[in-house]
């Protein structure tokens, strides 16, 4: 009688909770399962019943073979790839700098940096566009990656800062006086202990260029088409190929879920900030 | 191995005084505690002498060598830090092997396996050598950084406060062990702590630091029995040591008597140093002058009193709290002027809060401050040493 009393409620807890994350995962994964489905149908049955169709990869064949939609995954992978190594490039010593270094006005320019994270694309695009303009840098390698680091320089400063902040000045101040000078000891101690950080963050910045859709498509041009652009193509007046969409979607979705397989084990370490303390 | 010279240097963090014009000699193979209250700028000395922070003014010398203008890495100083410092990424041999396969300090990997093994011995973490460092308590971390220091064949020790964050337990055990450690090293060490037991016990010499300057430089019995001011008795010496307004008088025919607590307690002296601090002057003949006094609480007895006992000897106080600490005791009892006083009670005496009794204090110990400036005047007996020494 007594395990009955004690275990009934905990059953019941235990059902509740699954059937509320079960809910949950439904709620949150049917959207990509609704994608797959589409991207599987043939344009007849698009508006037929929702799960019973003839599978047919014609829409797989037609994003990859008839249009240029492989051309801009590559102009994609490109300018987000640079994008990232430009933002590391310039992040790392900036956010070493933040945390560091006490000087005047710090955490006003690291507030100015996380507020190009405030306003939305689209409120600076015009005056942006103009700009560019002026300068000769729409449709062009070097002006996406410029814009890009609009999207991906504040995320990897904030990260990464969290990270140099953790690690003790003594830590630093001991490898030198082990025998090591400044660049030895970023090389050999702050690097290998940021690591799991700048691992997680340049992968953030990597998805977050990945998917930007806003600039590309105002900035960009044929030259210079990224995946998101190509895709709305397929979305004509008269035309619109719901098909060719989702699979487009998912084929663009394919780099970012290998990368994060990859990476996971530093991926996990890097998102819960802090956890290089010694 | 070298003799160290700081001159004169400054450095103030933005408004707060790091340390102030301070000079010191320290010489070669020395071991020096500096001892100060937090804040009173003993890291800041450290990191000014590895070149960790630069000094405002003043010049730092090691081996006779201006080293101002080198690099820390340049120094050869080794460092135990208050953190540690450890490389968590790596494991204990790793750390300790780190500086000699540093480009500065590179030597043959036979030899670092052979040096990195030795130290782990004599710091007893040979059987955690590839451990990493989370994986180790905070003692064992504290051994791996001493050992980090003394692989290599450095000028000078700094340890701050090494051992600070150690439990009570292993504190004591870990003091012992420096102390045996620093006779074989005999490298010129400078010792960070704000722990006076660690600065007697380990100091050749120890320097008093408060507000970034040096109030007193000397062995641990000078520093000890002979405070240069009231304010290094009240640093130095655990229970705090008391100090008393008081007044010292002398009759006509030379007998002193110090009065304290507002004359509740006298005190029949003799010392010809005390009588000499007294003025001159005085057509009655009567001298006096105020002091400070300090005595400390273990140079205080503390007895019951039962009853109405007028004739008992020593003031009548009563207890403020009582604080059993096994074999001793701390008393804190009030004077009949109001002045609290903390005595040191050996034994297994029970005394209760708010009971009546009754207190002296050694004569021979008493120590005499300037009322106004607080500098040493003189002790009320002059010590061994100085008996012997004439």
């Amino acid at each position: 009688m007594n395990d009955t009393k004690t275990n009934g409620p905990k059953i019941l807890e235990a059902i509740g909770r699954n059937g509320l994350l079960l809910c949950y995962a439904l709620f949150a994964l049917f959207p990509l399962l609704w994608m797959l489905i589409l991207s599987f149908k043939p344009d007849s049955e698009m508006f037929g019943s929702p799960f019973v169709f003839h599978p047919t990869l014609d829409n797989f064949r037609a994003v990859l073979g008839q249009s240029d939609f492989l051309g801009a995954l590559v102009h994609n992978l490109v300018i987000s790839v640079l994008a990232v190594c430009l933002s590391l490039i310039v992040g790392v010593p900036a956010a070493y700098a933040l945390a560091r270094f006490q000087f005047k006005g710090r955490e006003d320019i690291a507030f100015t940096f996380l507020s190009f994270r405030f306003a939305p694309e689209i409120l600076v695009i015009i005056p942006l566009y103009l700009i560019y303009q002026k300068l000769g840098l729409i449709d062009s390698y070097t002006g996406l990656i410029w814009v890009y680091q609009l999207i991906s320089l504040p995320l990897l400063i904030w990260i990464l800062r969290g990270f140099f902040e953790d690690i003790s000045p003594d830590i630093e101040s001991a490898a030198q006086l082990d025998g090591y000078t400044w660049w030895q000891v970023f090389f050999k101690v702050l690097l290998p202990l940021i690591r799991p950080g700048l691992v997680a963050a340049a992968l953030l910045c990597f998805i977050f260029c990945w998917n930007s859709f806003t600039f590309a498509l105002q900035l960009g041009g044929g030259r210079t088409q990224t995946s998101t652009v190509a895709m709305m193509r397929f979305l004509a007046s008269d035309t619109v190929h719901y098909g060719w969409v989702a699979a487009a979607a998912l084929i663009s979705a394919l780099p970012e879920v290998i990368l994060a397989i990859l990476i996971q084990k530093h991926l996990v370490r890097g998102l819960s900030f802090g956890a290089v303390k010694g | 191995m070298a003799s160290v010279e700081l001159s004169g240097l400054t450095r103030h963090y933005g408004k707060r005084v790091g340390v102030k014009n301070l000079s010191l000699q320290i010489a070669d193979k020395e071991f020096v505690a500096i001892f100060g209250p937090a804040g009173a700028g003993k890291t800041t000395t450290l990191n000014l002498i590895a070149g960790i922070v630069t000094p405002e003014n003043g010049n730092v010398r090691i081996a006779d060598q201006d080293i101002g203008g080198l690099e820390p890495a340049e120094r050869n100083v080794a460092m135990v830090f208050e953190s540690y410092a450890l490389y968590p990424q790596l494991t204990v041999y790793e750390n300790m092997a780190f500086p000699l396969r540093s480009p500065k300090f590179k030597l043959p990997e036979s030899e670092v396996h052979e040096r990195v093994t030795h130290y782990a011995k004599v710091m007893k973490i040979d059987h955690l050598i590839d451990r990493p460092i989370q994986a180790l308590s905070n003692g064992q971390r504290q051994r791996t950084a001493l050992g980090r220091a003394l692989v290599r064949k450095p000028n000078v020790f700094l340890m701050d406060e090494p051992l600070s964050h150690l439990d009570a337990k292993l504190r004591h055990s870990m003091r012992a062990e420096l102390k045996e450690m620093r006779q074989q090293l005999g490298t010129t060490t400078i010792y960070v702590t704000h722990d006076y037991l660690e600065a007697m016990s380990l100091g050749d010499r120890i320097v008093i630091l408060d507000g970034g300057s040096i109030l007193q430089v000397g062995t641990p019995d000078e520093v000890y029995f002979r405070p240069a001011s009231a304010r290094v008795a009240s640093l130095f010496g655990d229970p705090e040591i008391n100090l008393v307004e008081g007044r010292v008088t002398a009759d006509q025919a030379g007998g002193l008597t110090a009065e304290l607590f507002g004359g509740a307690f006298r005190i029949p002296l003799l010392s010809v140093e005390l009588s000499r601090a007294l003025p001159r002057d005085g057509k009655s003949g009567a001298r006096e002058r105020r002091f400070t006094i300090g005595f400390r609480p273990a140079d205080v007895t503390v007895e019951h009193r039962y009853g109405d006992d007028a004739a008992g000897t020593g003031a009548a106080g009563t207890v403020y709290s009582f604080e059993p600490l096994g074999t001793k005791c701390v008393v804190t009892m009030t004077a009949p002027d109001g002045a609290r006083v903390r005595a040191l009670v050996p034994g297994r005496k029970q005394f209760r809060p708010d009971e009546q009794i009754r207190f002296n204090i050694r004569s021979q110990d008493l120590i005499f401050f300037d009322a106004g400036t607080g500098d040493y005047i003189t002790r009320s007996s002059p010590l061994m040493e100085d008996s012997i020494h004439g």
